[in-house]
């Protein structure tokens, strides 16, 4: 009753916000992308035991972005926050050709829960500043993402550190998820 | 033994022809004469070869028609054996079936001898224990009937003992009765008693009652006294008002002198004011002296006017003797026209002198003017102060009247009071006089009353006396007719001693009797001891008895088991027989079968022979076969082929151990090359990443699908080495911590979506993650009630958010 009323309250007021998870392998640098999100600088980052939950205003929207840990023994954890995921950021790293396959295994994992099934899928091909980082093209057919049916998705290249690609894909997401609803 | 024979023969055709002649194995017996054609293994290499050169074949011919004449020597020395072992065994069996019948034939006579032995004994030795049993049996009875005699004559002694018993019963009966007549008795005389106690006590209970009367009246005695005390207070309480008026007519004088000294303030007053009056009149003077003074100032302005004035006629004559001068010494004309300006300037100067003093006289008549007006009002104010003392002074003259008025007024109305005062204080002595009267004649009345009423009591007391000395008679009485009714409870008493002594001594012969009913039962007893013992003697017989029953039972028992043992030995011997029987047919037989044998053996060798004969004749036609099918051979090659069989079997089963073991232990390498493979990417994990992407991507994939929903943490099932363990442990600590620490932290909306990985890091159930769910939603929510910690699942909030998007 109470949860209803809560419900129906936020959303007479407009104020629910989206929640995002990034999500990627250990040093793929989302932690480096949630920061620069949200405060517009490069932090200095240490790996990641747990999670970072911030909060997050783009174009008159609030979101609820949650950076999970991506280590080999916490990765199983994700799953734990998969309820009510409105979208997810999957970050690579563009310049780690040999772990590719690792990150499409686990975002395949991923995208087969039940939980995510109505989740926006935007793919950050990050660390496009190295020398020999991947094309977003070779990244989207490593990680195997022209095969995905049902699912509203998009490649970006970006630069945490450099800050290149960020607003434009978060303004794909805004879009996206403004027309979903 | 059909087998033994074969192996023999097998094993001297082996001798012979083994070392040179191989036997094919697909021969049968009725392909011999084809044989020839296809002619076996050891010519297949030179098949071709045979049509070219006979003479070799010829040759080859020869050599086996050696080989087979060789052959049929032995199987010639065969047939001698056999028939040699044969006859060795016709023999045997006759010696068998020989002794097997006598065998047969003892058995059963011995047998039937033992039987009829066995039975002669029984039957004699249970004729003796018959005769044994039927003599002790005699004595048991015998000693049986005394004893009953002995019974009987207990009977008897037992019935008088009863006829006893019921006189004593009937005795005590009639002595109860007297007793209780007493008894009744006795009850009376104390009911009646009582009766007189409570008549007594009634009269007492009278004599209280006037008491009390007489107690009520001494009440009303001091009512009246304590009356009389009321009327005493009142009096002072009156002499005690007296006090008061006396004191308030002191109050009253106090304030006469207090208006007094009032009076004597304001003539004070008065004096005061007119020496103000006086003072006034002296400022007044002041200022007509002061007015005076101007006026004298007036008078010296005008003479100072008449002084100028004066002065100005002196000018004037001045200015004419200047004209005059003038005229006198220039031309008159110009002197006289100066002496005339001249003139004109003083005139004009005198006119402005004038105006000057024009001003200063009026100058002056204002400030006269302004004076007088001050005077004026000065006395004005003179005569209004003075018509203001006049008022004071009629003001205060009818003040004096006033208050010389009111004081007469107080003093009269304090004669008034005075005289009221004493009025009352007259009318309360009369008052206290007349209620002291009044008190006084009720004290007499009452005295008088309770004079009457006690000598009214004392009437009764008298009466009561006269009453109580009669009760006290009649108690006397009573008493005496206690003493009586007590005499005559004594005399019962002594009756009741007597009769208890009676009733001693009916006790003493009865104790007499139990005595004798004592002895008796002791002889009854040492009877029955007897009895008992007899009994038991008899009882021992009959257990004697029922053990030599037993015995014979056994007996029979044995008997039995023994002619059933004789049946069931005959059942053997005849089943013995029958099988002797039966061996003797099956070695008949045997035997024919043998000579079954025997006979094919010599059709065969006479077949054999005939196919020799057929082989030799076949021989001029060089036309070749082998004839080494033997039956023997073939069982023999059999035997070794299964024997072969069995050790590749066993080779085989071997084998599969040694693989199976093999593979177990390359499992084991497998495993352990995985751990230290994991261990590496674990410690370095980029490198082994690299090192065995597709492996690590394989284990990733596999863990969480093995681990659905509740409990994934997959370091478990991926770790077993000790350090790593740690490690893992370490990471999966260090996450929960984090993870706890947000959740704690955190806002509502934020810790709602941590419940789950919260229940799953701390192994909850379902229960209690619902359980944190509910909390939450009730924290989270303005309304609704607390949840219960058990309650309905309510719908979760997935299912809410649903319709969201």
């Amino acid at each position: 009753m109470g949860g209803f009323f809560s419900s129906l309250f936020s959303n007479l007021f407009g104020t629910r916000e989206m929640r995002i998870l990034i999500l990627g392998l250990d040093g793929a640098g989302k932690t480096t992308i949630l920061y620069r999100l949200q405060v517009g600088e490069v932090v200095t980052t240490i790996p990641t035991i747990g999670f970072n939950v911030e909060t997050i205003t783009c174009k008159n929207l609030k979101f609820q972005v949650w950076d999970l840990g991506g280590q080999t023994s916490i990765r199983p954890y994700w799953r734990c926050y998969y309820s009510n995921t409105d979208a997810i950021i999957y970050v690579v790293d563009s310049s780690d050709r040999d772990r590719m396959g690792i990150s499409k295994s686990e975002l395949v994992a991923m995208l087969e829960e039940e939980e995510l099934k109505k989740a926006i899928l935007v793919v950050f091909a990050n660390k496009q500043d190295m020398e020999q980082a991947m094309t977003p093209t070779e990244v989207a057919n490593a990680l195997g993402l022209p095969a995905l049916k049902d699912r509203k998705w998009q490649i970006f290249k970006t630069s945490a550190t450099k800050g290149i690609g960020l607003e434009e894909a978060m303004e794909w997401l805004v879009d996206s998820l403004k027309s979903r609803q | 033994m059909f087998a033994k024979l074969k192996k023999k023969i097998a094993e001297e055709a082996a001798t012979a022809p083994r070392s040179n002649v191989r036997i094919p194995r697909t021969i049968s017996k009725e392909s011999i004469t084809s044989m020839g054609a296809d002619s076996g293994d050891d010519f297949a290499s030179d098949g071709s070869s045979s049509r070219d050169d006979l003479p070799a074949q010829l040759l080859r011919r020869n050599d086996q028609i050696r080989r087979l004449e060789a052959k049929l020597s032995d199987y010639a020395e065969q047939l001698r054996l056999m028939q040699k072992t044969k006859d060795k065994l016709e023999l045997a069996l006759e010696k068998h079936q020989d002794s097997s019948i006598k065998k047969l034939q003892e058995q059963n006579e011995s047998h039937q001898v033992n039987r009829t032995r066995m039975a002669e004994a029984m039957s004699a030795a249970l004729e003796k224990k018959d005769q044994e049993w039927m003599e002790k049996m005699a004595a048991v009875e015998q000693e049986k009937s005394a004893l009953s005699a002995q019974v009987e004559e207990m009977m008897d002694q037992s019935l008088a003992l009863f006829q006893k018993r019921d006189d004593l019963d009937e005795l005590e009966g009639f002595q109860q009765q007297e007793l209780s007549k007493v008894k009744h008795m006795l009850l009376r005389k104390e009911e009646q008693l009582q009766q007189k106690e409570a008549e007594l006590r009634s009269a007492q209970r009278n004599l209280s009652e006037v008491q009390g009367n007489l107690q009520a009246l001494r009440g009303h005695h001091e009512e009246s006294c304590s009356l009389n005390a009321e009327l005493e207070i009142e009096r002072e309480e009156l002499l005690l008002l007296k006090e008061e008026s006396d004191r308030k007519v002191r109050g009253l004088e106090g304030r006469c002198a207090e208006l007094q000294e009032v009076v004597q303030k304001v003539s004070e007053d008065l004096q005061k004011s007119q020496r103000t009056v006086a003072a006034l009149e002296a400022s007044l003077q002041g200022l007509q002296s002061e007015h005076d003074s101007l006026r004298l100032q007036q008078q010296k302005a005008a003479v100072v006017e008449e002084e100028k004035e004066r002065l100005l006629l002196e000018l004037q004559r001045k200015a004419a003797s200047l004209e005059r001068r003038l005229e006198g010494n220039l031309s008159q004309d110009e002197h006289l026209q100066e002496f005339l300006q001249e003139k004109s300037n003083l005139e004009e100067n005198l006119e402005g002198s004038r105006a000057e003093l024009l001003a200063l006289r009026t100058d002056h008549a204002d400030a006269v003017g302004a004076l007088e007006a001050q005077v004026s009002r000065l006395n004005g104010t003179i005569a209004e102060l003075q018509t203001l003392l006049r008022h004071k002074d009629d003001s205060s003259k009818a003040y004096r009247t006033r208050t010389d008025a009111q004081i007469c007024d107080l003093e009269q109305q304090l004669l008034d009071a005075k005289d009221a005062l004493k009025q009352q204080t007259a009318d309360n002595q009369q008052h206290t006089d007349k209620l002291l009267q009044e008190w006084r004649a009720e004290r007499t009345h009452l005295e008088e009353q309770s004079q009457e009423k006690v000598a009214e009591l004392q009437q009764n007391i008298s009466a009561l006396q006269t009453e109580g000395g009669r009760l006290q008679e009649r108690v006397a009485c009573l008493e005496e007719q206690k003493m009586e009714a007590e005499a005559l409870m004594r005399q019962q008493r002594q009756e009741l001693q007597q009769c208890r002594d009676e009733l001693d001594n009916e006790r003493a012969e009865k104790k007499k009797v139990s005595d004798v009913l004592e002895e008796l039962a002791q002889r009854r007893e040492e009877l029955q001891v007897q009895v008992d013992e007899l009994s038991t003697s008899l009882q021992t017989a009959r257990g004697q008895e029922a053990a030599a029953g037993e015995e014979l039972r056994r007996r029979e028992e044995t008997i039995r088991t023994l002619h059933s043992e004789a049946q069931h030995w005959q059942e053997e011997t005849e089943r013995q027989r029958a099988l002797q029987e039966q061996t003797v047919l099956d070695k008949d037989s045997q035997l024919a079968g043998v000579q079954a044998e025997l006979d094919s053996c010599q059709a065969r060798i006479s077949y054999l022979e005939v196919e020799v004969e057929t082989l030799t004749e076949q021989l001029q036609s060089p036309d070749v076969c082998e004839d080494a099918e033997n039956g023997s051979v073939t069982v023999d090659d059999l035997d070794h082929i299964q024997k072969v069989n069995r050790d590749l079997e066993q080779q085989l089963g071997d084998k599969n151990r040694t693989i199976k073991q093999l593979q177990q232990r390359l499992a084991e390498l497998r495993r352990t090359l995985q751990k230290e493979l994991k261990l590496k990417s674990d410690q370095d994990p980029e490198g082994r990443e690299r090192y065995s992407e597709s492996r690590a991507d394989k284990q990733e994939r596999v863990c969480p699908d093995l681990a659905p929903a509740s409990s994934p943490p997959p370091s478990t099932i991926m770790v077993t080495n000790s350090v790593d363990l740690n490690d893992t442990r370490e990471i999966n600590f260090e996450y929960l911590k984090h993870v706890v620490l947000k959740f704690m932290s955190s806002r509502d909306a934020e810790a709602f979506q941590l419940i789950r990985a919260v229940s799953v890091l701390l192994h909850f159930t379902r229960e209690e993650e619902d359980m944190l769910k509910q909390t939450l939603e009730y924290k989270m929510s303005w309304f609704g009630s607390r949840p219960s910690p058990k309650g309905i699942i309510r719908p979760s909030v997935s299912g809410a958010f649903t319709h969201w998007s």
